[in-house]
């Protein structure tokens, strides 16, 4: 399918020094992601995995080489622009959830929305609408600590798309879950996906998991090796 | 020993080698503790110095004899008659050749200037007979002499001349148009007479304009007893209308007025800081418990009861408390004691005291110190002796 | 919801922990508050005193006598506008120990020199001029002792004894002054000089001080020159400074009583200091990975900076206005028993303002260093993914 692309890779490196030792990441990577597509990243650890997902999210920055999202540079981008290019681009799933405790289901979808200048109406019809997606808008008022796994993780996929970010970048999201629970968060990335258009990277370390992705892209001393999938 | 106790000394233990993982908020209980044990030590010793300086001036061989009603020497007037009325009473002792030992003397404010501040001070001057230095208990001239009867010679107290401009050895010092040479430092024990000038009494009388005044007499008693003589006599002659008392009293009514001002202003500053103190100690005691609930968690899961983890808290805060305490009395000790300082006292004239801690001061310091860390460890040692075992594992503190 | 809730949630996720760190403030700006009110009053003498005001007494000490030849000499300088005298009594009523501030006073010119201290109205002050015994008693003082004008009041005086012998002189209330400013202190008592002189045994013709208006400010300084002047090398030499010198030097007779107040205030501020500043560290540590979580979001960093100072800010603030808020009530339950000794004490505007600046600067230095901390911190390594 002749797609748009979403974000590019060119010639990116990445190298950091620890004690004297120069470790290399990345060496001239290159890759392509098609917007709208749904790619599952496997590999040992060790394999630059995260440090992908962080470049690919701008909360790193490579050594060298570009990074394009949709024909824009971010890598030479600063703090504070990176910052901005995130709120309206990306959303972030964590294996941990991450959600503030003391704030409320609705009140943690909320928070992407007050980096935007919309009034406190709108902002509540757009939480609304995410929780709608993740089917919990019945739990609007409860705290993460009364919810379950599944439950926090909805929540945390809903703030990641109440801004209606093209990008949805998730670091092992079921890695805390039962297999049920699993699988419906799962289902609800396959939707953002095919449903509302999303791009969806996902890493993760269970092939069950990577099933429900259209690509797997195996990554190995930060070299990549594809296997296709049947939608 | 029983295994309670054995199980408490080991919690205790931890608890206090614990301590410098939590290395700053331990330390700002320590630090808020020292200051409060400063402040109301300081403020005692204060109290207790000035306490000292004025009762202990006082000597119960000597009785003072003022104007019915006076409550200070500078208040009171004494006529020539009245004086020469006293030296026949019963219970004035008397000298190898016979003479009554007793000092009538004038006292008078003069201005002089406060070295520290550089500002006005008023400074006794009193003109005093031949008996008036004996008359008084501890008395020696240490630099220089004497004045010379008869002369503009005066003599000044040690510690008046520390706190004071210009009455050094050989100075001249002028109170509005009379002058005045020091000949003489004298010592008196740190007592409030150190804080005087002393000049000869029929000078000062005339240069004063008060020819035939006088303000007190100070009469050396045949015995402590013989003052109850002596003021039976004083009160039954309607010509003598004044108050005989032993200088001891004298002083302790001077004195306790400013002294019960000065704790009523310190203990109040303690205790408000204390409360402020004590919510410190128990932010560090609660954070202390927190932090080490997966380490209480499995000491309880091993089988060590809630009691150990009780006192083992409570242990803890009692030791910051005690090291804040300590530091607290070793400061104002190293900063206050000795200090001089200088204020008003009851002849609207300045006393010269000195800062004095005590042992009894520093115990009431440890006291409340102590008290703060036993509140402070109380709740929190609660907490940590009914911790959830299972939540304490998994780290939730 | 907003930055400020969010701040707020922040605060209390640990309420204990946030309600001992507001105790701390509170009791800290409650000293603060009732020991600047102590401080203020105790130096209000100095404020009070006008401008053009002086005082003239005697060069040896202010307790020595100046004839009373000295008033009318000093009428006819140039420059000078008001006159009056005014002698220290040493007065008490009924016990020794219940020792009263009590003048005997030139009684037309006194009321008129002072009269932007203590109002009367013509009808009392007429009355003080005319009648013989008459007594004008401030406020306070009526109230301690439930005095109402036409009471005959005796007061002893710890000095001076009466011709018949006795120390008390019979005093007439003819009027209860009223201050014209809630600072002023009202705990006193002045009467006739005429009645005072003519029945005292000694030091007759004596006054204890001369005050003093001239004609403008400007002029303080040579007129003060001349009246000293004109009395030197004579047996009762004259010092004369204006009210407020006079004042400030009696008060630092007492000691360096601000150096104290400041000392006391000091050490309770450092004590917040050192427990919020820690706690605040603490907490903040704490939450690291939620300030990363919030950067991922796309908080830029001057506003993670605003969210963890608005915290620090908020706590100062919450601990703080309670405290003031009982520095009031405590200086106002406290006002009349100390009024002896501190009168008018009161937590006046300045004082409230200061407290405020404090709260605020408190506020971002216990919270500037995590704050830049958290502002600073790398998104990889606050969410343990480096």
């Amino acid at each position: 399918m002749a797609t748009k692309a979403l974000i590019e890779l060119v010639d990116v490196s990445k190298r950091f020094t620890k004690a004297r030792e120069t470790i290399t990441i990345f060496d001239h990577l290159s890759m392509t992601i098609a917007e709208g597509d749904f790619i599952a990243i496997m590999g040992p650890s060790g394999s630059g995995k995260t440090t992908l997902l962080n470049l690919l999210g701008g909360i790193d920055t490579p050594t060298s080489g570009e990074i394009r999202f949709a024909g824009q540079r971010i890598d030479g981008l600063n703090e504070a622009e990176l910052a901005r290019w995130r709120a309206a681009n990306v959303g972030f799933v964590f294996q941990f959830y991450n959600l503030m405790p003391m704030l409320t289901a609705q009140q943690n979808v909320e928070l992407p929305l007050l980096l935007t200048k919309l009034n406190s109406g709108q902002r509540r019809q757009h939480v609304e609408t995410a929780l709608k997606i993740v089917n919990l808008a019945d739990r609007a008022k409860h705290y993460p600590r009364e919810m379950s796994g599944g439950q926090q993780q909805r929540v945390a996929i809903a703030r990641a798309v109440v801004s209606d970010p093209k990008l949805l970048l998730c670091d092992e999201p079921t890695g805390d879950l039962d297999r049920a629970m699993a699988d419906e968060i799962l289902s609800i990335l396959q939707l953002l996906n095919k449903e509302l258009g999303k791009t969806v990277i996902m890493v993760t370390h269970d092939p069950e998991a990577a099933k429900y992705a259209r690509r797997i892209l195996h990554l190995d001393k930060g070299r990549f090796i594809e296997r296709e999938l049947a939608a | 020993m029983p295994p309670i106790l054995l199980q408490t000394a080991a919690v205790t233990k931890i608890n206090v080698k614990s301590i410098p993982q939590r290395f700053w908020l331990s330390l700002s209980t320590v630090v808020a503790v020292a200051l409060v044990v400063m402040v109301l030590l300081a403020f005692l010793a204060m109290a207790n110095g000035f306490q000292r300086t004025i009762a202990g001036s006082g000597s119960d061989e000597i009785a003072i004899v003022l104007r019915a009603g006076s409550q200070a020497e500078i208040n009171s007037g004494i006529t020539r008659e009245q004086v020469r009325l006293i030296e026949e009473a019963p219970g004035v002792a008397r000298s190898a050749e016979g003479r009554p030992l007793v000092s009538a003397e004038l006292y008078l404010v003069v201005d002089g200037v406060k070295r520290a501040t550089q500002t006005k001070a008023n400074l006794p001057l009193r003109g005093i007979g031949p008996e008036g230095a004996a008359l008084r208990k501890g008395i020696s001239i240490v630099q220089g002499r004497m004045f010379t009867p008869g002369t503009n010679e005066i003599v000044v107290g040690k510690s008046l001349l520390k706190e004071f401009e210009g009455f050094e050895l050989g100075q001249t010092a002028s109170f509005a148009t009379t002058r005045w040479t020091v000949v003489g430092v004298f010592e008196a024990g740190g007592s409030v007479f150190e804080s005087e000038i002393w000049g000869d009494l029929p000078v000062i009388q005339s240069l004063f304009n008060r020819n035939n005044v006088f303000q007190t007499a100070r009469v050396r008693l045949t015995s402590p007893a013989a003052l109850a003589q002596l003021k039976q006599y004083v009160e039954n002659d309607p010509r003598l209308k004044l108050d005989a008392k032993s200088e001891v009293e004298y002083f302790a009514d001077q004195a306790s007025q400013t002294t019960d001002l000065i704790q009523k202003l310190g203990w109040p500053l303690a205790i408000a800081m204390a409360f402020g103190a004590l919510a410190g100690a128990l932010n560090t005691m609660y954070s202390s418990v927190a932090s080490r609930a997966t380490e209480i968690a499995t000491l309880r899961a091993i089988g060590f009861g809630g009691f150990p983890a009780f006192i083992g808290t409570l242990a803890e805060s009692l030791v910051l408390a005690a090291i804040g305490g300590a530091v607290g009395a070793i400061a104002t000790w190293l900063i206050f004691d000795g200090i001089t300082a200088s204020t008003l006292g009851g002849s609207f004239t300045q006393v010269v005291f000195s800062f004095q801690l005590s042992p009894e001061l520093v115990a009431q310091g440890v006291v409340l110190a102590l008290i703060v860390g036993l509140i402070g460890g109380l709740f929190p040692a609660f907490r940590a002796a009914r911790l959830p075992i299972i939540a304490g594992l998994q780290g939730i503190g | 919801m907003n930055d400020l809730s969010l701040i707020r949630k922040n605060l209390f996720r640990k309420r204990m922990r946030a309600a001992l760190m507001i105790v701390s403030i509170f009791f800290a700006f409650a000293i603060f508050g009732v020991l600047g009110a102590f401080l203020r009053a105790f130096y209000a003498g100095q404020d009070l005193a006008q401008a053009d005001r002086l005082v003239v007494v005697n060069k040896i000490n202010f307790t020595q006598p100046l004839p009373i030849s000295y008033f009318n000499r000093i009428r006819n300088i140039e420059g000078v506008r008001q006159v009056s005298h005014a002698n220290w009594f040493g007065g008490y009523y009924q016990d020794p120990k219940n020792f009263t501030v009590v003048y005997a006073v030139e009684p037309q010119t006194y009321v008129d020199i002072i009269q932007d201290l203590i109002e009367l109205t013509p009808e009392e002050k007429k009355a003080f001029i005319s009648e013989r015994t008459g007594a004008v008693v401030g406020e306070a003082l009526a109230r301690k002792w439930g005095w109402k004008v036409g009471d005959r009041v005796p007061m002893g005086s710890n000095i001076y004894t009466q011709r018949n012998g006795s120390q008390t002189w019979d005093m007439t209330i003819v009027a209860i002054a009223r201050p014209t400013s809630p600072r002023v202190d009202t705990n006193f008592m002045m009467f006739q000089y005429a009645y005072f002189n003519e029945t005292r045994t000694f030091d007759k013709d004596t006054i204890g001080w001369i005050l003093l208006t001239t004609t403008s400010p400007g002029i303080n300084d040579r007129v003060s020159k001349t009246i000293d002047a004109m009395f030197a090398n004579s047996p009762y030499e004259t010092s004369t400074d204006t009210e407020k010198a006079f004042n400030k030097a009696f008060i630092a007779q007492l000691g360096n009583i601000a150096l104290i107040v400041g000392l006391v205030v000091g050490a309770a501020f450092v004590t917040i200091l050192m427990v919020v500043g820690n706690t605040m560290a603490m907490s903040i540590r704490e939450r690291t990975r939620e300030i990363g979580v919030l950067k991922t979001l796309g908080f830029p960093r001057g506003r993670i900076l605003k969210l963890v100072l608005g915290e620090s800010v908020l706590l100062t603030l919450l601990g703080g206005l309670p405290g003031m808020a009982v520095a009031f009530l405590a200086t106002l339950a406290l006002r009349d028993s100390i009024s002896q000794f501190v009168p008018g004490l009161a937590v006046t505007a300045d004082i409230y303002i200061a407290a405020l600046i404090l709260m605020l600067a408190l506020g971002i230095v216990t919270g500037i260093i995590p704050a830049v901390n958290a502002m600073r911190l790398r998104i990889a390594s606050a969410l343990g993914r480096a």
